[in-house]
This record gives structure tokens, sequence and C-alpha cells, in this order.
């Protein structure tokens, strides 16, 4: 009997060895797409790797990977907030309008980071009181964020002047403020996924919600904490927006949720929760930046462009679930 | 010698790991009534699966009516006439049970709108023609589990098969409705049919088979021919374990202290009778009950989990009535549900993040202290003897045994007084079942009090210092001591108008 476990453990260790393996090439096989696209970019236009460039794709990915890390840590629990590119354009907004005000920017700041952490709040309560599906709800707060901002801006953009460049302009060293924000909120996001009791808790929600609800863990709880939570980030998100872009629209956020859940999925964490990486969400966001650069700097058409980032989504999507299609 | 029908030679399916089946041989003869027995994980389930097309055997012939085939697809498997009702297959559940007989039959496959009465009327038909009583009219989701396997039964008869396998139908049944689905195949075998049919009861099988296969390991042990030779329930028992097994197991007795947890005037409907009744220190207390006899509605409400008309819960004389699980578990109640799978495990996570899921706090603050945890977590694995390559497995590639096992393993890492176990030995093998039962009585032992909620008799006979009987969310029986008897707990069931 003993003789005939080991061997079963040995079988599942087997098992189990190929299912790893498989998960490690999602990540690293997201690497070489990276590497891949890199390289024919820089054959097509040597400019490419030029410091220059690789400065302004830094900076073009951080409102974008902030985002992401919002949906991928909702995604892993097993909700998502599409309304996230709306409200960091409304965030941009309503900071430009107080800054133009005559407000100091300090108090700026800290107003709008209140107003998006009730912001993430408000979704929370509304998904878990409601018990309805975070895919409608946040639809609808979307262009509830939306019309604020059309309201707040009377229609028409509006610049910051100069004032505020520090937060999008600003280097530390050889690197742009901006980036370093973005993986100072990368490392606080996978830091909670995996080493705190919180984060642990919210990865069993997204596996199994009525299991964490059985186990007695407070599944409405968490989940409105990390709603608000990410309204949080995304008003830094929505700040780092502003001050890069210098001149705030209604719509200046508009289409960031769509590009984070993209960058999401394309990282391997999907719909079903509790699983995937939150370095493959950072890598899904480093790759949809290095190919629209590399577009840009190749000169694809900005229409090609959305043609290309629909495929890559479907492409990744489908790459993700190859292991499920074969027949058993 | 007769045509066989189904002939399968040499079937071998492999798993990464495991080796679900070797050198099956199989045959099916017309108007036969073929037995499939083994324990969990047999492979009774991945045969009726190359069966019915979902998998392709590694290697092997399969004959049907003379003509030969290397694998099959579900689509083919359909025009030859072989039907399977599954086991825990889900019909469409927003329309009626007529509606869902005739989903996808022929005689409305060419058609483009749907005649509802027709459908009516072939369904009332059907049904009357099996002595199944049936309202057809009715949406799926209300029906009751039995009448909603019956419609999954005529769905597949509607579809008049050469060959219908059935995977544990009485599964859900009481003892009549168990009769009528004899009964029913009985009827089908005279019209023609040949029945594989697989089930745990073996007296059910003995009954109802012509001849008996007894699978074990993926190997086949033998074929009994019932018209040859005389077959006991014991014989079949011992050939699907591979050793002498005790069907009743035999529980060391220890002392039962004080009244701990008391329920006061429960009920889970507003005209419901009130529910009261107690568990003492160190009781094992069994609620038996059948499918739909409100047992896990109880559960669920002592647990916080469902809403309830009227009740308070205490404690060794404090209030302690939960709105919710979490004030359920601070006050040291724990809930095995039935269904462990949907909804007792998080089954892409590591084993011993299941086991430390509700314990957390115990060992960490805010920040998770990873090597402590796996340490402690290892303990349980090692007492608790659950077989895991390692503390990273996720919890979904143990068998169901070490799966039921990790349950018990999360709640006991957390720290119980009571314990409230729902079906604890559904779909697991005879050792595993011992070996929770060893389980439970060590905890009764060390002073815990464990609530057992099941609808096998032997368990409930066995296992518990103490039955009550649970009939529509009445209690109708309490029993204790030598009136714990198979008979006592069947007239439970049937009412509290007849006295025992």
């Amino acid at each position: 009997m003993p003789d005939n476990r080991t061997e079963i453990e040995q079988k599942k260790q087997v098992a189990r060895g190929g299912r790893l393996k498989l998960f490690n090439s999602q990540t690293s096989y997201l690497i070489l797409v990276i590497i891949a696209v890199s390289i024919v970019a820089s054959i097509l236009n040597s400019r490419f790797l030029s410091a220059r460039n690789i400065f302004n794709i830094t900076q073009q990915i951080s409102v974008l990977g902030i985002l992401t890390m919002c949906m991928a840590l909702l995604m892993i629990s097993g909700h998502l907030d599409i309304s996230i590119g709306n409200m960091a354009g409304l965030v941009g907004m309503i900071f430009t309008r107080m800054v133009l005000t005559g407000y100091s920017q300090g108090l700026a700041v800290i107003t709008v980071l209140a107003l998006s952490t009730i912001l993430g709040l408000i979704n929370g309560i509304i998904i878990t009181k409601s018990r309805t599906t975070p895919l409608i709800i946040t639809l609808g707060m979307m262009y509830v964020y939306y019309g604020i901002a059309l309201i707040i801006s009377q229609g028409r953009p509006h610049s910051l002047g100069g004032r505020f460049e520090i937060l999008g302009r600003a280097k530390i060293g050889p690197i742009p403020l901006t980036i370093i924000i973005f993986l100072l909120i990368f490392a606080f996001a996978y830091l909670l996924r995996k080493y705190t009791t919180y984060g642990r808790r919210i990865n069993a929600i997204g596996g199994n919600k009525e299991a964490a609800f059985l186990s007695g863990i407070n599944v409405d709880l968490h989940v409105t904490t990390l709603y608000a939570m990410s309204g949080l980030i995304v008003g830094l998100g929505g700040l780092v927006l502003a001050s890069r872009l210098g001149m705030v629209r209604a719509d200046s956020g508009t289409g960031y949720e769509l590009q984070a859940l993209a960058a999401t999925i394309i990282g391997g964490i999907t719909f079903e929760g509790g699983k995937g990486s939150l370095v493959g969400a950072l890598l899904g966001v480093l790759l949809l930046g290095i190919m629209y650069n590399a577009m840009n700097i190749v000169g694809v058409s900005s229409y090609m462009q959305t043609i290309f980032l629909g495929a890559v989504i479907v492409a990744a999507t489908v790459i993700s679930n190859i292991g499920k299609m074969k027949k058993k | 010698m007769k045509n066989a029908i189904i002939r399968a030679v040499n079937i071998e399916k492999e798993f990464p790991g495991v080796r679900a089946l070797s050198e099956f041989d199989f045959e099916l003869f017309p108007r036969e009534v073929h037995g499939l027995i083994g324990e969990n994980g047999a492979g009774k389930s991945t045969f009726i699966k190359i069966l019915s097309g979902v998998y392709s055997p590694n290697s092997g012939e399969i004959f049907i009516n003379g003509q030969k085939y290397d694998s099959l697809s579900t689509q083919l498997v359909k025009n030859l006439g072989i039907q399977t009702v599954y086991q825990d297959e889900i019909l469409v559940p927003h329309i009626s049970a007529a509606e869902n007989i005739f989903l996808g039959s022929q005689f409305l496959r060419k058609k483009i709108l749907m005649n509802y009465k027709t459908v009516i009327e072939r369904s009332e038909v059907l049904a009357k023609r099996y002595g199944i009583d049936l309202e057809v009219r009715e949406i799926y989701e209300n029906l009751n589990p039995a009448d909603q396997q019956f419609t999954k039964i005529l769905k597949t008869l509607a579809q008049s098969p050469q060959v219908l396998i059935l995977d544990e139908p009485t599964q859900v049944f009481n003892v009549t409705d168990t009769d009528i689905v004899l009964a029913i195949i009985r009827k089908i075998v005279e019209d023609g049919v040949s029945v594989i049919y697989i089930a745990h009861d073996l007296d059910e099988i003995l009954e109802v088979a012509d001849r008996v296969t007894v699978l074990r390991d993926g190997v086949r042990i033998v074929t009994h021919d019932k018209t040859k030779e005389t077959l006991d329930a014991n014989l079949l028992a011992r050939e699907m374990v591979g050793r002498a097994v005790e069907l009743f197991y035999k529980k060391k007795k220890h002392s039962i202290g004080e009244t701990v947890l008391e329920v006061q005037g429960l009920k889970l409907k507003p005209d419901s009778k009130e529910i009261n009744f107690d568990v003492k220190k160190g009781e094992i207390l069994g609620i038996a009950g059948l499918k739909g006899s409100g047992r896990s509605a109880i559960a669920r409400a002592i647990f916080g989990a469902t809403e309830k008309f009227a009740g308070r819960l205490s404690y060794k004389g404090a209030d302690i009535t939960p709105r919710n699980p979490i004030e359920a578990v601070k006050n040291g109640i724990a809930y095995l549900t039935e269904d462990k799978k949907t909804d007792g495990l998080f089954l892409n996570m590591p084993v011993y993040q299941n086991i430390t899921i509700v314990g957390l706090n115990s060992i960490h603050r805010f920040f998770v202290k990873m090597r402590r945890e796996k340490e402690l977590a290892r303990e349980f694995v090692d007492r608790m003897k659950i077989k895991t390559a390692n503390l990273d497995q996720e919890v979904q590639f143990l068998s169901g045994g070490n799966q039921q096992k990790a349950v018990l393993a999360k709640w006991l890492f957390h720290g119980v007084n009571i314990l409230i176990v729902d079906e604890p030995t559904h779909g697991i093998d005879v050792n595993a079942k011992t070996e929770v039962y060893e389980l439970f009585t060590e905890l009764a032992a060390t002073g815990k009090s464990i609530i057992m909620i099941s609808s096998e008799m032997p368990e409930i006979i066995s296992i518990s210092d103490r039955v009550i009987v649970i009939r529509n969310f009445e209690i109708t029986r309490e029993l204790s001591g030598n009136d714990i008897t198979e008979e006592h707990i069947l007239a439970g069931y049937l009412g509290a108008e007849k006295s025992a």
C-alpha cells in the first residue's frame, strides 16, 4: 500500500508539473512576444530603441498601468469596474477646474482623491447591496461620470496652463516620476494580493464566492472596500492623466477601461476570478504600450491600430484557453 | 450466443497520472439490464463517458450493432440510439418539463415553430405510459428533485432509444420513487431496450440487473450472470473493495456531557411547526431525512446562511442566534455543506490556503507569514492523512475523499465547538468513509458536538448517539440507543401520523 501511494503522488506531481509549466509559459510567452515586437519595431525604425522613445513609452503606459492594477485586483475578486476610465477623466476635470478657480493644488489633490474613493465606494455598495452584476452597474456609472464631467467642463477643454506639470513631467534621475508611481502601485497591489490576509480573502471570494460566504468571510465588506481602494487608485491615475495632458476634456479618460480590461486579460487573469498574476497584467500593459508606440513610430494609421488592439485581445484570450480546447 | 448490441474490447483510457480504465471488456445484450458497480474512481463514469462519446479511449475497439468504431462522438452515439441520463445533468431551468422532454427531439427538429399543445400532450402520454405522475406544464426548476429526475428520464425515453444508460438514477429518490424507476426499467426492457445501470445501492442492482460487472481501479474484476448464480450484496461489496468490508462502522463509545447547543422555535416556513432540539457535549446527533425534507435548510438556518421565520439558538445558555455565517463562525459553529466542490472549497487555490482560510486571523495579523502558515497546515495534512503531492497542490486535484478531509481541516484549523456536516460521505468511497467516521468519533471524544445530516441509513444508525427524523420541515421522531433502527427511521420518513 505505501508503495502504491507514493506512486500515485509521483503521478500527481507529474500532472501538477505540467500545469505549472503551462502557467509559466503564459508569462514567459508574453515576454517573448514583447521582445519580438520590439525587435521588429527597431528593425523597421531604429528610433524605437532610442532613450527618448523608451522614455516616451514608459510615460505613455503609466495611466493605463495604474488603471489596469485596479481592474486586475477587481477581476481576481470576481468583479470588474468599467467606469474607471471616465472616473479618471472626471477626477482630472474636477482637479483642473479647482486649480483654475484658484484653490491650492494641495487642496485640490486631497479633494479629488477623497472624491474618487467615495465614487469607488458607491460602486461597491450598489453592487454588494443590490446583488447585481458589476458589468451593468459600472456601465451605468460610466455614463453618469461622463455626464458630470460634461456639466463641469461645460463641454469645453480646460488647460491647466502649465501648472501641476510636476507629476507628469518630473524625473528622478533618468526615471520619470509617473512610471515610479505606476510601479509603486503595482508593488502595492502585488504585496496586498500575495502577502496579506485581505488579499487572500479577496482571492478566495473570486475563486468561490459561496464558499467564501459559508466560510464566514465578510464578502460584502471586502468587495466594497476593494472598490473604494480601486477608486482611490483611479484618483491617482486621473491626476497623472491631467498632469500629463495639461489640457483636460470630459472624455479624456474614456476608453482606458477597455484597454485596462484588455491588458488584464492578456496578462492571464480571467473572468472566473481567483487566479492569474499581477505580473502578467503588468506585462499586458507593457505589451499594449509597446505595440501602440511601435505602430506609431512605424507609421501604422490609427484606424489600423484599433484593429490590431482588437486582434491582440482575441488572440491572447484564445491562446490562454488552448489547454481547455483540446478534447479530453 | 446472442449478438451483443454493444461490445467493448480492450479499452484503455489514461488521464494525466491516472489510468482510469485498462484492458476493459464489456458486452451488452439485447433486452438486458447490465449493472455496473465499483467504488468512486473505479472507472464506471469514464466508461460511460466513452460510450456516450464524451471521452475518446486511448486504445481499444467498440462494436455497436456489429459495426466497429475506434472512438465515438456525442452526435454519432445519439444517431445510434444510445441515450444517457447523467447523475448531475442539468436541464433548462426556466421552461416547462414538457418542453425539456422534447427539446432537440426528432419531431421538433424540422419545425420552426413549436406547437406547445402538442408538446404537452405528447409528454403526458409518455409519462402515463411509464406510470409517472408528473405535472408536465410545471416550470422545470420548480419541480422537486425527484420529478426533475423523472423529467430527465422521460427526455431520454422520448428519443426511443435502443440503449439507455442510467448513472445513479435513484440517488435523489425515496423508496416509492425508486420502485417506479425499477418498474420503468422493466417496462422498457419489455419494449426491447437494453439498459446499463450504475448504482451504489447494491440491493437495487441485485433487484433489477440481469448481469453485474464489478470494476475496481479501472479493471474488470468479474461479470456475474444472475440467471446462473445466486448473488448477494456482501459478495459484491467484497469484490468492489477487494477485501471483506464492514458495511456498518463500529463506533467506540465515550461519555456524553451536558447540553451545549439549543435550537428553540425554529420555523423555516411561516406555517410550519416549530423545530426544537438540543445537542450535548461530545454527542453526535444524526438528522435523518430525505432530500427536500428540509434537513439542509435547518443546517443553513442554524448557521445563519438562510432566512428563517422564527427561532433562537443558544450556546451554553447564552443567545447566539447568528444573522449570518460570520457570526456563526465567531461563535464556533462550522458547516460542512453537502456539495463540497461548489460551496466548500476554493478549487484553484492550494491545499494549504484552503485549510487556513477560515482561521487566517489566528496565525496572521495583516501580513501573511507564509512559512508559519505552511507548517501549521502541514500538521493537519499529516494528522488527517490528506493525500496530496504537496501543500501547494491545487485542491481540485485531490480525490473526493481527500477533498472532504480538506474541508474538515479548514474548520478544525480554525477551531470549532459545533460541527454541522451535511451528507459527509456523499460520493466518497468505502475506505475514505471509514476514515471520516473515525475523525468524527475522535472529535466527539474530545468534546466537540457534531450534527450529522445524512440520508444513508447505515451511516446514521452506526455513527449517531441520537437521531431526529425530519419530514416536511418538521421533526417526526426522536430516537436514541436501541431505538435507532431502520424501521423507526423509515416510519419517521413516512410521517408523523403513524406512531411507531
